[in-house]
């Protein structure tokens, strides 16, 4: 009996294998695939999908594809597996600090010709300076910013009003949050119920690099060309992270990104540094009052991007790639930017998109969805290089163990600055 | 007597009860964060009775996908590669174990290798193979590469290599030929081997993300861990009860099919050995 069972399923397998069932499907005039991740919660699947509809019927020689592709790691491993076996994608959205990695690939055109042709030549001007910046290398605009971010800070107005705290003021600087931070750490004991202020992991590279901004600093230059990891400016925000989280003991020196708005919402700590993409989740999920503010400065206030932009690849014919164009330039527009603003939690790309009528009754609503796009004078594009996954280990690596007194944070950055030199140099 | 029976098995009872006690756990905190409204989910205290219920969450996870269709795909997948290695497995394996020819300790050095290359390295290279046979975005594309299998092969011919040659001489005289032997004598008592195996390959094959996500544009052909990643965001973290909701959704199939054969899984591990 068993046997025959066996029997029947090795029969079954032969034949699936021989069974190729190509997906074969009608051919429009022109038919782009566009590949998308999807970062931040929510139906943004179905929001794409709403988009492209709506722009196929509003353009009747083309239609887009979107095919989800995982997050921003897993996109980019299926951007580049195509590209490398020829295939490419026709459009696609990968996280901003991989723009070296596809220029080194030859994988995108530039797109000045068609940007300076847009909307009567306005169009680029009108996109915030800070998310133009990771576009422009080398002299040219290679892409589009589409789904933005940026660090913000979030505070809980209740668990400030509990500790004598003015509810109404988060901290403006790095000494006030200090103090704050330590009336705000509430311990039992040897165990700390809730914390003060939490640095986020997982990306605390990305918040670092804000940290770096307020003192002033830098650490790789937009052309991928020169490093600045053992600036003093640099040295100065870690140390500032070790005083935090090692000898104050106010904040966690570990966590990940997905776990701290939880922690946020559940008062495990009273404030949070995070990205601007969150706060729909906090909006939804916590049961307390809260205040969104600027990162709390040291010398001046700063940030930097997040997110990922539009592109077109090069190895497809010029009538696909003008294709692709038009629906980069209308994915774009001030009413598209605008909605997908609205319905992903993005900060609105363009200047235009808060004028436009449904976003401007939003934020008379809710007037915390506008701290992020006020930050933004005081922000700068994301660093970028070669290998970026690469110099992004290295740098949390160094983080870690000087957060944990394991390296004193001079001596981490100059690590940092070593190892990074010997990637970009490679 | 049963009385004291029962109690000297106590102990045994309560270290066992404890340790599956842990690994239920976080299986119960899935089922119940997934019946809970967002508000409900990061309160100070642990809660574990979700109240007030929402069951919205799955009706949610199935509107955002089609996680039918992506059912169907996974298992069509699954069984497919499954069905698949178990030839190419045995085959490969009897002809290690019980054959002699030139050449052979490199061939299966080679087998062996395939088990050591990091399977991102071959993703290029089996794209492309996929592209030139116009099998990109098929079900197919996800099975392909995985159809033999170096570790399935190695662990097999070691259950061959384990059983008596005398079986097989034996045979010989009674007239009974290579594949005869094979089909009559070698997969019956390699059984637990091929069940093991068989496990392994589901479940490793169940949870494929990267691969079937790479090869695969739409959704009608898409499998249940990319519907599932459609949860997991990088930027902005998790909607925490809808993808507990999908979680569950995604691993129920699995646990429904161990317990359904659980006891042919332990039979079949009992009733191994030399039985002729």
């Amino acid at each position: 009996m068993r046997r025959q069972w066996l029997a029947g399923l090795m029969a079954l397998g032969l034949a699936l294998a021989l069974l190729a069932g190509g997906v074969e499907a009608q051919q429009k005039l022109i038919r782009l695939t566009f590949y998308y991740p999807v970062g931040v919660a929510g139906p943004l699947a179905k929001v794409i999908g709403e988009m492209t509809d709506k722009f196929n019927k509003e353009h009747p020689g083309i239609e887009v594809v979107p095919v989800y592709s995982g997050d921003y790691d897993p996109t980019l491993q299926k951007v580049q597996t195509a590209v490398m076996a020829g295939n490419p994608p026709d459009i696609f959205i990968v996280e901003i600090s991989e723009l070296p990695t596809l220029l080194a690939m030859n994988a995108i055109i530039p797109l000045d010709e068609y940007v300076k042709k847009a909307e009567g030549g306005k169009y680029w001007e009108d996109f915030f300076p800070a998310f133009r910046e990771n576009s422009v290398v080398r002299g040219k605009t290679w892409w589009i910013p589409f789904q933005r971010s940026t660090p913000v800070f979030y505070w809980n107005k209740e668990l400030f009003k509990k500790a004598g705290l003015d509810p109404e003021k988060p901290p403006q600087t790095w000494a006030e949050l200090k103090e704050m931070a330590k009336k705000l750490t509430v311990r039992e004991g040897n165990e700390i119920k809730q914390w003060g202020v939490t640095v986020s992991g997982g990306w605390n590279d990305w918040l670092f690099e804000a940290f770096v901004r307020q003192s002033g600093g830098w650490l790789i230059n937009p052309e991928g060309t020169k490093v600045n990891f053992a600036s003093k400016e640099a040295v100065e925000a870690l140390e500032f992270w070790v005083e935090l989280m090692h000898k104050e003991k106010v904040g966690p020196p570990h966590s990940t990104w997905g776990s701290t708005p939880p922690d946020f919402v559940a008062q495990r700590t009273a404030m949070l540094y995070h990205s601007t993409g969150i706060l729909t989740f906090l909006r939804n999920s916590a049961k307390f009052d809260f205040g969104v503010a600027f990162m709390p400065k040291n010398r001046t206030f700063g940030a930097e991007v997040g997110g990922g932009n539009l592109a077109i690849a090069r190895k497809i014919p010029k009538e696909r790639q003008d294709a692709a164009w038009k629906f980069i330039e209308w994915m774009t527009s001030s009413e598209n930017a605008a909605a997908w603003s609205l319905a992903s939690g993005y900060v609105a790309t363009r200047k235009s998109a808060y004028d436009v009528a449904a976003m401007k009754e939003f934020l008379a609503k809710d007037s915390r969805y506008l701290v992020a796009r006020e930050q933004l004078q005081y922000a700068f594009g994301k660093m970028m290089a070669p290998n970026f996954q690469k110099i992004r280990e290295i740098l949390k690596k160094q983080l870690d163990d000087a957060v944990d007194g394991k390296v004193p944070p001079k001596e981490a950055m100059q690590t940092v600055q070593k190892q990074v030199e010997a990637v970009i140099k490679r | 007597m049963a009385l004291r029976k029962r109690l000297a098995h106590l102990p045994t009872h309560l270290v066992l009860g404890s340790i599956s006690l842990v690994a239920v756990t976080p299986y119960l905190w899935l089922l119940s964060t997934s019946l809970k409204f967002p508000k409900e989910v990061f309160t100070p205290t642990p809660r574990w009775i979700p109240w007030p219920v929402n069951f919205g969450n799955y009706a949610e996870v199935f509107d955002r996908a089609p996680f039918g269709v992506f059912l169907v795909n996974t298992v069509l997948v699954v069984t497919g590669i499954l069905a698949v290695q178990l030839v190419t497995i045995t085959l490969a394996a009897y002809v290690f174990a019980r054959r002699t020819f030139r050449g052979q300790s490199l061939l299966f050095g080679l087998f062996l290798i395939q088990m050591m290359i990091p399977i991102h390295a071959t993703f290029v290279p089996n794209f492309l193979t996929l592209r030139n046979l116009d099998l990109l975005n098929t079900r197919v594309a996800m099975m392909l590469p995985f159809f033999a299998s170096g570790y399935g092969t190695f662990l097999l011919r070691q259950a061959f290599r384990q059983i008596p040659q005398d079986l097989e001489d034996a045979a010989v005289i009674d007239g009974c030929g290579g594949l005869r032997f094979l089909w009559h004598v070698l997969v019956p008592l390699a059984r637990p081997t091929l069940v093991a195996f068989g496990l392994i390959s589901l479940v490793s094959h169940w949870n494929d993300y990267l691969w079937p996500l790479i090869v695969t544009d739409t959704p009608d052909v898409r499998t249940l861990t990319i519907g599932l990643g459609m949860f997991v965001q990088q930027e902005s973290g998790a909607d925490w009860t809808l993808l507990m909701a999908a979680t569950a959704f995604v691993t129920a199939p699995l646990m429904v099919i161990f317990l359904i054969f659980q006891r042919k899984f332990i039979e079949s591990f009992m009733f191994s050995g030399l039985k002729g």
